[in-house]
């Protein structure tokens, strides 16, 4: 309990000392303190993960009326043990990245107070303490998008569809919540949680419905997901990297506190309707990334993807729990957590380095990278380790957690009504298409982006950035190696938070040595011993092509039939990479296609120039959003003509009002 | 716009950059029906022909001479072949991509002067456009000398080669 109130002493003086140093020294002083923060909160949740007992304390004096409760059980350290890893990654980051507007007072700042605000929202045990962090978080992340917005023309834009989602699912939750708490004593979760004995199954229900849409919305589950490609890729980096690693890992808690913490695990349906968001996010979620060309806006959509199979693997172990399947529950629960923790290792590593390699060359656009092999070897590197996890290939951490999520879904049905089994073939089918369009995703990413030659001027002329940024994004590259080669070392403290969410005796998985054996179901992996047998016979090979063949490789220019004019320009672009996929989904994406052609003056016969031009706009955004902006802004303009200006229909106005609120009252 | 490929300093010198090496004029002895054990895959180039050694060598792996049954096939890239079969003499123009096939066709290989022009020039070898003949950019394995030459002449030349 101590380290965790010291972590948080510590993130309020980096906060502080945003606002008060001077610029020689602000972000050096305020980063070590933030930094020294989340290493204290990685020590606190990690020993609380460990030891399994919760503690609970209350601060009175921090909000008026009600005070703050914080209480770490092991579910909450999960979370708060993510966020301090990424966020210790992204206090170092901050210090290679920070220039200009991101070193202002507001932005050290605010900064600092985000990661506060990210650590104390798991920890919040109270009504008002929870929703004055998520506010918090909510408003800084806000701030910090518009931070950069003199060089990024789209950050206002992004800013306020952020703002407004965020504050529409804000007042959801606490419509949410403050229906749980009517029925109970005091705000503390614990009392919500006994008084939701007394509330109907219809309350119930619509509680969990109110809450849902807010957490479903945050953690960018589709069809409310329209902010997050918007506002991930118009934040500076280290911040981008925590609001898709951290951040939207809140909605997930938000839903797993709510539904099975405070309302028990309710109705069956319920966990059948996050299930099916999830599906639907991962495969729209991944569709999105195959054909994206911004590097970051293909991320944010890579990240939709992977909450949707959290939120599937979530709503799997909901489903399970209320069929009375307590293990396979907490199985599905433990695959969907250990995949929580391997995303934000990878994903806020691909963040980091994103930014990184837009602050070497100047721009995002995939179609205009490459080469960068050459000229930033480590972030190459980097990039490679979080591509190859987030594809899920062996021996890295996304293998290990889609295999248990995969595990857990074939096998908890065995003998399961038909919800259970429609929850189950869905999400396998889920998991098998985003694995496939993952894949041509982040082999997009590495190989049009960073290998071959350079596309652009930028491109070619980029230079590798400081230490701090790639020791940043090397930092979140060994979680991504450790839960792959050693899932078995977190297996235990997985189980403990999966009971702790769910509320059962906590037995497990085996771990058998590094590797996982699922003794009831005869699965295993030992990841670690496939890598040593894996790299032995590649040495092996490489050993006997070295000794028995004597020739010496010539390197000559790519065979282009004799082309004379043969420029980096004619290489495969990342639009043209992903054009076949985009042509088999086009019916979900729809592309805007359009050819302009110029003819020449003298002759319409003979053209100067033709432009293509494509476009793929995010549908549900289009379809959905754009109809209801458009609609209310009609009733908004239909309202003005109300206000015509004359001063006896605004009295009017108020008497009429006045008249109504007298005859309700009485 | 043209960006040339540019040679950096990094981590990973020696490993993912070596310089860029010129073809290797001297090649191995015995090539021939060692290597290439009865299969001969060609890429044909015209560096400047007047189209009369082509239609000679379209009539040689024409059904009449037959040059596949003896394992001689024509291919698209020097990538695929196992040497190259250039008819012409070198012109201006030809110069360039005559050198890129030339680095990009893959050890062990062949080269074949199929026609006078190939071997010395031949009766245009005093031409405006022209700059050289095949020797003066590789040696050539086999020269099949003739104005044009016989599809019979080309044939029994490719077959030295191939050892069928």
């Amino acid at each position: 309990m101590v380290w965790y109130l010291l972590a948080l002493a510590f993130g309020a003086a980096a906060a502080l000392a945003g606002v008060v140093l001077p610029r020689h020294g602000r972000v050096a002083v305020s980063m070590a303190l933030g930094a020294s923060s989340c290493a204290l909160a990685l020590v606190a949740s990690v020993q609380e993960l460990v030891c399994g007992v919760a503690w609970t304390v209350h601060v009175t004096q921090l909000l008026p009326f009600s005070g703050v409760t914080l209480s770490l059980d092991p579910l909450a350290a999960l979370f708060v043990a993510l966020t301090a890893m990424v966020g210790l990654a992204a206090c170092v980051y901050f210090l290679g990245y920070a220039h200009g507007p991101t070193a202002s007072r507001s932005g050290v700042s605010v900064f600092m107070l985000f990661v506060l605000a990210l650590l104390v929202v798991p920890a919040a045990a109270n009504v008002m303490g929870f929703l004055f962090a998520w506010e918090l978080m909510a408003l800084s992340s806000l701030v910090l998008i518009l931070s950069e917005q003199a060089t990024r023309p789209r950050a206002r834009s992004a800013a306020l569809w952020y703002a407004a989602m965020t504050q529409a699912g804000a007042v959801s939750i606490v419509l949410g919540l403050l229906l749980v708490a009517s029925s109970a004593p005091g705000q503390d979760f614990a009392q919500l949680a006994a008084g939701a004995a007394h509330l109907s199954a219809a309350q119930r229900s619509l509680a969990f419905a109110l809450t849902l849409v807010g957490f479903a919305s945050k953690a960018g589950a589709v069809p409310l997901h329209v902010w997050l490609p918007k506002a991930h890729p118009e934040a500076p980096s280290p911040v981008s990297a925590l609001m898709s690693s951290s951040m939207v890992t809140m909605g997930v808690y938000g839903i797993l506190r709510v539904g099975e913490g405070l309302l028990h695990g309710g109705n069956l349906w319920w966990w059948v309707a996050v299930a099916a968001l999830g599906v639907l996010s991962a495969v729209y979620g991944s569709l999105h990334a195959t054909t994206a060309r911004d590097f970051k806006r293909l991320l944010a959509y890579s990240t939709i993807d992977v909450m949707g199979l959290v939120l599937t693997g979530v709503g799997a172990a909901g489903v399970l729990y209320d069929t009375g399947q307590r293990e396979d529950a907490r199985l599905a629960l433990m695959a969907s957590l250990l995949l929580l923790v391997a995303h934000a290792a990878f994903k806020g590593s691909l963040f980091l380095v994103a930014g990184s390699v837009e602050r070497a060359t100047g721009t995002r656009n995939l179609d205009r990278l490459g080469g960068l092999v050459h000229t930033m070897p480590t972030t190459t590197c980097l990039v490679v380790i979080g591509a190859a996890a987030i594809m899920a290939l062996p021996t890295l951490s996304g293998f290990s957690s889609e295999w248990l999520l995969l595990q857990g879904l074939l096998h908890g049905f065995a003998d399961s009504s038909t919800p259970a089994v429609i929850v189950m073939l869905l999400g396998v089918v889920a998991l098998a298409l985003t694995g496939g369009l993952g894949a041509v995703a982040f082999v997009k990413v590495v190989g049009i982006g960073f290998l071959g030659q350079a596309r652009s001027e930028g491109a070619a002329t980029a230079v590798e950035v400081s230490r701090w940024m790639r020791l940043a994004a090397g930092l979140l590259a060994v979680p991504s190696v450790v839960l792959g080669l050693a899932p078995g070392l977190v297996v235990n403290t997985l189980s403990r938070a999966a009971s702790a969410a769910l509320g059962v005796g906590a037995a497990s998985p085996v771990a058998r040595g590094t590797g996982l054996l699922l003794s009831h179901l005869s699965g295993d992996i030992a990841p670690l011993e496939l890598l040593v047998a894996v790299v032995a016979v590649l040495a092996a090979l490489l050993g006997a092509n070295r000794a028995l063949v004597q020739r010496r490789a010539r390197r000559v220019a790519a065979w282009g039939c004799g082309r004379e004019e043969q420029t980096p320009r004619m290489q495969y672009t990342a639009t043209s990479f992903a054009e076949p996929l985009q042509r088999v989904f086009s019916d979900v994406l729809r592309p805007q296609t359009d050819v302009e052609v110029t003819h020449a003056v003298e002759s319409r016969y003979f053209q100067e120039s033709v432009t293509y031009s494509q476009h793929i706009a995010d549908v549900v955004e289009v379809r959905s959003y754009r109809p209801l902006i458009s609609l209310v802004m009609r009733l908004g303009e239909g309202a003005r003509r109300l206000h015509n200006g004359s001063i006896h229909r605004y009295l009017a106005f108020g008497f009429v009002a006045l008249l109504v609120v007298v005859v309700v009252l009485s | 716009m043209r960006f040339r490929l540019r040679r950096r300093d990094g981590a990973l010198r020696g490993l993912v950059r070596r310089p860029i090496s010129e073809r290797v004029t001297e090649r191995p002895a015995q090539v021939a029906g060692v290597y290439l054990r009865g299969s001969l895959q060609l890429r044909h180039v015209d560096v400047g022909s007047c189209n009369g050694c082509e239609v000679e060598i379209a009539s040689a792996f024409a059904p009449h001479y037959d040059a596949a049954q003896y394992g001689i096939r024509l291919v698209a890239s020097p990538r695929h072949a196992d040497g190259l079969l250039v008819t012409g003499v070198v012109t201006h123009n030809m110069e360039g991509p005559l050198r890129q096939t030339l680095a990009a066709l893959a050890e062990p290989s062949v080269v074949v002067a199929c026609g006078d022009c190939a071997v010395n020039g031949g009766i245009f070898s005093d031409a405006h456009a022209v700059v050289g003949t095949l020797s003066d950019y590789v040696t050539p394995d086999v020269t099949i000398v003739g104005c044009p030459p016989h599809p019979r002449d080309i044939v029994a030349a490719l077959r030295s080669l191939g050892g069928r």
